[in-house]
């Protein structure tokens, strides 16, 4: 008994010590990367990705996996960037109404993913990834493979306005954490996602109807990425077809790596912080130290095998597909 | 007729129904040649697609098999001045063992085999970054064509490449239906207790299944390095999902089990002659991505046992 109370407190703390450690270890190599400039920096890279870990993290509580964060990032990315210049691209006139309509765009691209998934009783991975793929294949037919500018300061200002040596998008993407929480401890929904990741026939026995909470969490999930997508185009200034390339690998990594486990029921928007935290520390701190960035892929597959080889009870599982 | 029954003849009945639509509309779509210079064209791909069924076969998937075609693309291109011919054993021990450590992972450290075969993918990616120095690489034209150039002439007017691709369906044929690890693979895949439990060593199956997917992926990487004589860290991006696609209209389905090898030549055709008659019925290049996303989804859909799956998660 004692065993599983240490082995539980171990992987709830481990993942901030490891957080701590590798800021002490960063800055001992290299004082400047203890820098309010650097954290800024941090920070920035941080905040899209902090967005999507924060959507797939709901899911992976259920107990299921969503790839298609790529696929909708793009989608949402290009869509946000051609209403917004519809609507006269500037934040200053109508152009305000770009981001509700890009974050329910999102939030109806979930929606699909997860009909997909739960009506044609496919695998949440593989339906997720079909339907990435199938987000991507839009965003190549809406721009024809251009790039999309968006250039209006006001919306730059995201990026550009400073308060405290962080970017305004910082403070969004904290905002848009605090709801996370809200959602995941205080209402009824977040309550039904760990009883689905717990153990789903309990939660079918129960009463709750798991179609529907599988069904909203993409949903929500999906809203996320679009979040995330308005973030990163403010971050960047353009939405291209590629821009949500690399957010699957990294926001999964993250989520794993900040100790929310696969199998579902354990963890939540705090772990998937602290996750992103350390995979961008790392990235920031290996270009910091003078290591190649060529390494950051490599270094986080064996971080993600490492996180999910320490979270999982092996006494529990007889085998895994 | 019980759909049941129609099931496993499905994909030949999608192809034959495909190519008949494409043929009536287009006659020289049946040239002989064209039908050749197509079938030729979609061999790498249909590597990697053999590859990818043994993983499937078992139940699991391989990820990686993208990463480890540009990888492996890279390779042969950096080492060909120095090695030579020899540059292929190296390629393809190099997608072995990286396919091993994925089997590793997934048997023996229990992480699923879309996690694993997706970090071993970055680990690979970041190979291919490394040995290239993330630029673009081309090979010396004279000595590919000297060392490599059978791979992609023609014999007789048939594309090299299909005898490439025939041979390796031979061998693969051959583990699947006159092995004891093609029988083991069956029983693994038709339920993975039940073969642990009759005293199989189920790990080591798997293991072998995930490093003959690697293997083939570097296969496929290798003929499309030749083909396009160089490589590039991501040189060979979009091959995974018409890779997976094949596989899986082919009637091998995501549950393991039943289909196998020549359901997934079957597949590949069918790949091949969608996006041929794309061209034909001049729809943009630029949609395929989402066709093949939908029928990706349909065929899943349609081919997998939801008898194997308790709970869908």
């Amino acid at each position: 008994m004692t065993r599983r109370i240490s082995r539980e407190t171990l992987i709830k703390w481990a993942p901030l010590l490891v957080l701590l450690a590798l800021v002490i270890f960063f800055t001992a190599l290299n004082p400047t990367f203890f820098s309010l400039r650097n954290f800024a920096r941090i920070a920035i890279a941080a905040s899209p990705a902090l967005m999507v870990a924060v959507g797939v993290t709901f899911i992976i509580v259920m107990g299921s996996i969503d790839l298609s964060m790529e696929g909708t990032v793009s989608l949402t990315a290009v869509s946000f960037a051609f209403i917004f210049a519809q609507l006269g691209g500037s934040l200053a006139g109508l152009g305000w109404i770009a981001i509700p309509l890009t974050l329910a765009l999102g939030g109806l691209i979930g929606l699909l993913n997860g009909l997909v998934h739960v009506k044609l009783k496919i695998p949440s991975f593989m339906a997720s990834l079909a339907m990435g793929f199938v987000g991507t294949g839009a965003a190549i037919l809406l721009t024809g493979g251009d790039i999309v500018k968006v250039s209006d300061a006001a919306f730059r200002g995201l990026l550009t306005v400073r308060w405290l040596g962080f970017p305004l998008m910082v403070y969004v993407a904290a905002f848009f954490l605090l709801v996370g929480w809200f959602i995941q401890t205080h209402t009824t929904l977040g309550r039904n996602f760990y009883a689905v990741g717990g153990g789903e026939d309990l939660a079918h026995a129960s009463g709750l109807n798991v179609t529907r909470v599988r069904v909203t969490g993409f949903a929500l999930a999906g809203v996320f990425y679009a979040i995330a997508a308005v973030l990163v185009v403010a971050r960047i200034g353009q939405a291209e077809s590629v821009t949500g390339a690399n957010f699957m690998f990294v926001s999964i990594t993250s989520v794993v790596v900040g100790g929310v486990a696969l199998w579902g029921g354990i963890g939540g928007v705090w772990n998937a912080l602290v996750g992103v935290l350390i995979v961008n520390v790392i990235d920031n701190g290996m270009v910091v130290i003078g290591l190649p960035d060529f390494l950051q892929a490599g270094v986080l597959g064996l971080l993600v095998i490492l996180a999910v080889v320490l979270s999982t009870d092996r006494k529990m599982l007889s085998f895994v597909k | 007729m019980d759909i049941q029954r129609l099931k496993p003849h499905l994909p030949w009945i999608t192809l034959v129904v495909l190519v008949a639509i494409v043929g009536i509309n287009d006659p020289g779509f049946l040239r002989p040649s064209n039908l050749l210079g197509i079938a030729g064209d979609i061999v790498p791909l249909f590597i990697m697609a053999l590859g990818l069924t043994f993983a499937i076969y078992i139940g699991g998937i391989d990820l990686s098999a993208q990463s480890m075609a540009n990888m492996v693309t890279v390779i042969a291109s950096v080492y060909l001045a120095s090695m030579g011919a020899w540059v292929a054993v190296l390629c393809v021990m190099a997608g072995f063992l990286l396919g091993m450590l994925s089997g590793y992972v997934t048997t023996r450290l229990f992480v699923p085999s879309f996690i694993s075969t997706l970090a071993v993918g970055g680990i690979a990616f970041s190979i291919a970054q490394w040995l290239s120095g993330q630029r673009a690489l081309n090979m010396d034209a004279a000595q590919r064509n000297e060392t490599f150039g059978w791979m992609i002439g023609r014999t007789w007017g048939v594309p090299n490449e299909l005898l490439i691709a025939a041979v390796l369906v031979a061998i693969c044929l051959f583990i699947e239906r006159r092995t004891t690890l093609g029988r083991a693979l069956k029983a693994v895949g038709a339920g993975e207790l039940a073969a642990a439990a009759s005293g199989l060593n189920v790990a080591r199956y798997k293991i072998l299944a995930f490093a003959i997917s690697g293997a083939l992926a570097a296969i496929a990487g290798l003929l499309f390095a030749v083909k396009l004589s160089g490589g590039a860290p991501t040189i060979a991006n979009g091959f995974l999902l018409p890779a997976i696609v094949a596989v899986l209209v082919g009637g091998t389905p995501l549950t393991g089990g039943v289909g196998g090898v020549a359901n997934t030549v079957v597949g590949t055709l069918i790949v091949a002659v969608i996006r041929a008659s794309m061209l034909y019925f001049e729809i943009d290049a630029t949609r395929q991505q989402i066709v093949f996303g939908i029928v990706l989804i349909v065929a899943i859909a349609l081919t997998i046992d939801r008898a194997k799956l308790r709970t869908v998660k």
